[in-house]
């Protein structure tokens, strides 16, 4: 129901400190979007400088075309749910869905509906007499995207809304952000440190790092096509390699020469390094960890050691030094391989590796900057 | 001081280690000190620049703005009548008009007796009515320092409220200018409980504080440097004036006192060296030994450890001065101790609990061990609760034994946390008035400080020194600020060292 | 070889545990004991002085009867009133000013602290002179002192907000900002999410400021200035021990100091639980 706009936002705290540099961006209506990155990145100040819980230091935050830099929180048509769940603790769960309602001076049975239907989509309707103390993490989450819902507001903010919980019910309450966002139909900002959440929630990322977006886009993008060396690493589990090598090109084609072995960059991946005009050279490679394969004898790769073989049920994991002592990580399906053959892949063994030209990544060793993007 | 890199460091002995540590940590003090300075050096700079910015910002906010915002400079408020805010415009203007009334009615006289404290005293005139001399009463210097002290304050705010109201010209016509609209009356009445709520909470508070604290404080301070006393009390007898710093002189010079006894600053070291003794020995014994006492009824296995607990505790609900009034009777010469000590014929004489300086001094410290352990068995029984028991459980897996697993996990911890409750009970037992006063009253008296202010016990503290001098034969008020400034002093030396040297205590703050 | 080790370790315990409950009981016995002894020679009627024994010799209601007849009355209901009032206004102040300093981030909330902190350095006694001073301008001193104890008492009371901060401090902020995205001013904030969570350190400020001025004693006898109306119980009773009146009022003060321990002791033990958490929070906060 709202469209939110940042200009060049900027956070500076009394410390000189500046923990959001001109922050760009615009949200289109009923969008999801994430914002992602290590702690201290500054998607949270963001978030709380879109909630009016921090003030903004230069640049203006619209929502609805609205400028809302000196509007108080309550005015901005926003609601949220908070790390911790910020549960009233002295009020019973009907109580707190009701708090916003009533301060608004809503008739009860006005609340009674919304609040019951609220706490029937969130299935916590039994809990309704209860205080938070006697709820766990999973019903407390609950409970706090209650109080945001009946809210009716135009922007639902979220602020690492699942990190307080375990791991299993963690996915569980995943699934159902997604199937509450159909319900509600608003726009989402969600933040999180945690990348599987954004690839698997936000229609759109935005990853940050220092205070600086790193980049945005959709999750094939930012997987696919990471606009440097940071959002390659972060984005991806376990991460890509990278690997400083040499960039080839022989007759039209260009190769890369990792640890020895070369390897031809395939056809597309070639035509964007030409349209570039790339030259040749040093270089940083990444190659995530799943197209990394075993080659199979007489095959051109790369002579390893096997140093840990992770067992992780649907797949291996395999780290392996190099003959120059890098270290690389392999990720092979388990229904690829044959048994005897995962019963060779023990710690000490010699495997050969090799991976494609199309799934290369090209970074900048200077900057860091991915060769084939445009610049942000 | 050598500096040497951590792997270094692990390879010297016990010995090399503390040495190195107390280099570093006299070497710091310059360092410390430096920095100190350089601090005040750099604040003051910044103030004289901000200084500077604020009235070329004025200056240029009364050439730019508009006929409303000049007007506004003479006619505070004006700007916010003309432009729609009456409720500030008035308040503003009301403000003015207070300020001008009362400086032509009473603050310029106050301001203009400030330099010399009054000029004519009481005098004695013949009344022919009654045909008889009276005392006609002039001027007041007590009442020309209180009133002149407030005057200034009042400029001072004054002109806070002037600049503010400049600024807010400046600000209300780039609003206007900009096509935003301004607050209305409305809505500031609505910020006094919501994003101004803090102003609000804070006005009452304040006030107190401005004109219960600060002013005496200022005003004292003041009276360091004037004679003010019992025989120039400013009114009825004498006035007082400025004297500069004869007073500092006076307290500090190793010349004799009055009464030919020995100098007020070897009374004044003599009562500052006890001083400190006192808060030392008073603070650490009830620190451990409360500690001591918390551990053992903490300890695991101790059955009715409430019981235990609420015995001491009741102690704290009696107010002090009946406990300590009963205790220092059954101290007393003819209390119940000398009486049933002697009645069983343990003794002959009387023990001289409080006439024997060293007697005096120990007795005092004991009974405040008294009175604090079951204050400190509080504190600290919660605190120890709170060391997480996996600590000790892998101590004493490692091989540790009780002394070691105190010396080396709880007494560590304890010191961390406790820090600055050490300081602020170090400094307050200095300033420990009640327990000093009600015990003691600063008895057995010292003879050869008699000379200086009030009669000086061995027990005395600066503070109860301070009390002494006030309310003695000659009340030297003008003395007893040169204490009272004395105090601070060294309260604020030993608050500065132990914030800026300790690292213990500085990092405090990162473990909150 | 384990089996007698066992052994050691449990007689060691069962040794050490014994010297503690001998150390424990010893403690407690010094520690009541003065109070033990107050109560039992406040009955004593065969003699006013101190004396060499503990128990009487002859009990009676003679010293209570003494204060009945004496100006006690007046310093007890003083001292009742000017409590009560302290308990209401200082809990109002503190309360005031430890929850904006612990939640609102204003431009001079630093300096401010620090200024609190210098200002408490200084000696307070230095400034009962002029207060005293002011005071007896206003009219507030000697039979009048009760308002002005309660106005000097209460006035610079913002200064002991730490205790009270440290408590809010533990109230995670994210209440108030989910409270304020509720629509809640920040008003509403204080009235209806904090003050209800903070029922302990309300209790504890109460208590502490209604205790304070039954032990006040110098600013009060400042204050009072020799007229016995104005006294409150500490002046008061202190004037029965000085040299010339303690042979004759020693018992009279025993009594006394059990009627003014009484009910402030009962009061404390049964809110005992909330002050043992205040004083612990205020150490660890500093």
């Amino acid at each position: 129901m709202a469209s939110v706009k940042l200009t060049k936002v900027k956070k500076i705290y009394d410390n000189k400190v500046v923990a959001v540099h001109d922050f760009d961006l615009e949200i289109k209506d009923k969008e999801f979007v994430v914002f992602v990155g290590p702690s201290g990145c500054g998607k949270s100040t963001t978030l709380r400088m879109i909630a009016g819980l921090e003030e903004i230091s230069e640049g203006t935050v619209e929502i609805n075309g609205e400028v809302v830099n000196d509007l108080q929180p309550k005015d901005r048509g926003i609601a949220m749910v908070f790390q911790n769940y910020a549960l009233y603790p002295h009020m019973t769960v009907y109580d707190n869905i009701a708090f916003s309602l009533r301060l608004k001076k809503v008739p009860e049975d006005v609340v009674y509906e919304k609040v019951t239907n609220a706490a029937k989509v969130l299935g916590i309707t039994e809990y309704l007499m209860r205080k938070p103390r006697a709820l766990s993490g999973g019903q407390r989450q609950r409970v706090a995207i209650g109080r945001a819902m009946v809210r009716d507001s135009n922007v639902f903010l979220m602020d690492e809304p699942l990190s307080n919980l375990d791991a299993k019910l963690r996915n569980q309450m995943r699934a159902e952000i997604i199937l509450l966002r159909e319900k509600l139909d608003t726009t989402f900002i969600y933040v999180t440190h945690d990348q599987t959440e954004a690839m698997t929630l936000g229609d759109r990322i935005v990853i940050m790092k220092d205070g600086y977006i790193m980049q945005v886009g959709t999750p094939t993008e930012v997987f696919e096509m990471p606009q440097n060396l940071f959002v390659a690493e972060f984005i991806g589990a376990p991460k890509m390699n990278i690997i400083k090598t040499e960039l080839l090109q022989e007759g039209g084609e260009y190769y890369v020469t990792p640890f020895g072995a070369k390897f031809q960059v395939n056809d597309i991946k070639g035509e964007m390094l030409k349209k570039k005009a790339v030259k040749p050279g040093e270089i940083l490679l990444g190659v995530r960890p799943e197209h990394i394969s075993l080659a199979k004898p007489g095959e051109e790769g790369i002579d390893c050691k096997l140093v840990v073989n992770e067992m992780m049920g649907s797949e291996l994991h395999l780290h392996v030094e190099t003959e120059d002592g890098s270290s690389l990580i392999v990720r092979i399906p388990t229904v690829d391989l044959e048994d005897e053959e995962r019963a060779s892949l023990v710690a000490g063994c010699q495997l050969r590796i090799k991976f494609g030209g199309k799934v290369m990544h090209f970074f900048d060793p200077e900057s860091e900057e991915n060769l084939l993007t445009d610049k942000a | 001081m050598k500096r040497y890199s951590d792997l270094e460091y692990l390879r010297l002995s016990k010995g090399q280690r503390f040495a190195n540590k107390l280099a570093a940590f006299f070497t710091g003090i310059p360092g410390a000190i430096g920095r100190f300075f350089i601090k005040i050096g750099l604040a003051i700079k910044n103030g004289f620049m901000a200084l500077v910015n604020e009235i070329k910002d004025i200056l240029s906010t009364f050439i730019h703005g508009d006929w409303k915002t000049k007007t506004s400079f003479v006619i505070m408020g004006f700007g916010n009548l003309t432009r729609g805010q009456i409720l500030r415009g008035l308040l503003f203007m009301l403000f003015e008009a207070v300020f001008i009334i009362y400086m032509v009615t009473t603050g310029g006289y106050w301001l203009s007796m400030l330099p010399s404290l009054g000029k004519v005293g009481p005098t004695s005139e013949y009344n022919a009515v009654l045909d008889t001399y009276v005392t006609a009463y002039n001027d007041n210097s007590f009442k020309i320092l209180l009133y002149g002290v407030l005057t200034i304050f009042f400029i001072v705010a004054f002109i806070y409220t002037w600049v503010v109201n400049v600024k807010q010209n400046k600000l209300a016509e780039q609003f206007l200018k900009s096509g935003k609209k301004l607050k209305s009356d409305k809505d500031d009445l609505r910020s006094m409980v919501d994003e101004q709520f803090y102003k609000t909470l804070l006005a009452l508070p304040m006030t107190g504080i401005l004109v219960f604290t600060v002013m005496p404080i200022v005003f004292m301070i003041l009276v360091a440097f004037t004679n003010y006393d019992g025989a120039h009390n400013g009114f009825s007898n004498n006035l007082f004036t400025w004297v500069g710093l004869d007073n500092f002189n006076t307290l500090l010079s190793w010349k004799g006192g009055a009464g030919g006894g020995q100098s007020y600053s070897a009374t004044f070291g003599e009562i500052l060296t006890w001083t400190l003794i006192w808060a030392f020995l008073a603070t650490f014994t009830n620190y451990f030994l409360g500690m001591f006492v918390a551990m053992m009824i903490n300890k695991k296995g101790i059955r009715l450890k409430k019981m235990w607990r609420t015995i001491l505790v009741m102690t704290v609900a009696i107010p002090q001065f009946i406990s300590l009034l009963y205790v220092s009777k059954m101290f007393a010469r003819n209390g119940l101790i000398n009486l049933s000590l002697q009645s069983l014929g343990w003794i002959k004489e009387p023990l001289p609990f409080w006439e024997d300086p060293t007697w005096a001094r120990i007795t005092v410290i004991v009974i405040n061990i008294w009175v604090g352990i079951p204050y400190l068995m509080l504190i600290t029984t919660g605190i120890l609760m709170n060391i997480p028991a996996d600590l000790y459980e892998s101590a004493r897996i490692d091989g540790a034994n009780a002394w070691q697993q105190y010396r080396k996990i709880t007494l560590p911890y304890m010191l961390f946390i406790t820090g600055p409750y050490l300081l602020t009970s170090f400094t307050g037992n200095m300033n420990n008035f009640n327990v000093i006063y009600l015990l003691t009253g600063g008895a057995p008296t010292n003879p050869a400080a008699s000379g200086a202010a009030g009669s000086v016990g061995y027990t005395d503290l600066l503070i109860t020194w301070l009390f002494k001098i006030t309310t003695g034969a000659e009340s030297q008020y003008y003395l007893a600020s040169v204490v009272g400034i004395m105090v601070f002093v060294v309260v604020a030396l030993i608050s500065l060292v132990v914030y800026n040297v300790l690292p213990s205590i500085k990092n405090e703050e990162d473990y909150q | 070889m384990e089996q007698k080790r066992h052994m050691g370790l449990k007689t060691l315990n069962r040794v050490s545990n014994t010297a503690i409950y001998i150390l424990l009981i010893i403690i407690s016995v010094v520690w009541l004991i003065p109070f033990v002894f107050i109560l039992l020679q406040s009955f004593r009627v065969e003699s006013t002085y101190q004396v060499g024994y503990v128990i009487p010799h002859e009990w009676g209601w003679q010293n209570y009867l003494n204060l009945w007849n004496s100006d006690f009355k007046r310093w007890y209901l003083n001292t009742f009133i000017i409590a009560l009032a302290s308990a209401v206004l200082i809990t109002i102040i503190q309360l005031c000013m430890s929850y904006t300093l612990s939640r609102f981030r204003f431009k001079m909330r630093a300096g401010l602290m620090r200024f609190m902190l210098i200002l408490g350095m200084f000696p307070g006694m230095l400034t009962m002179i002029i207060l005293y001073r002011v005071l007896s301008d206003l009219g507030l001193t000697q039979a009048n002192a009760v308002p002005g104890l309660i106005l000097v008492g209460v006035a610079s009371s913002g200064m002991g907000y730490y205790v009270s901060k440290g408590f809010f401090d533990t109230i995670p902020k994210s209440l108030d900002e989910a409270a304020r995205v509720d629509g809640a001013t920040r008003f509403q904030v204080l009235y209806k999410i904090i003050l209800p969570l903070s029922k302990p350190i309300v209790i504890y400020t109460i208590l502490t400021a209604f205790m304070g001025p039954w032990g006040d004693y110098v600013f009060a006898r400042y204050v009072a200035f020799g007229t016995s109306a104005g006294y409150n119980v500490a002046v008061g009773m202190y004037s029965w021990l000085t040299n010339d009146q303690i042979a004759r009022m020693y018992t009279t003060f025993c009594a006394g100091g059990v009627i003014v321990a009484l009910p402030v002791t009962i009061l404390f033990l049964c809110l005992q639980k909330y002050y043992v958490e205040g004083v612990t929070g205020g150490a660890v906060k500093g």
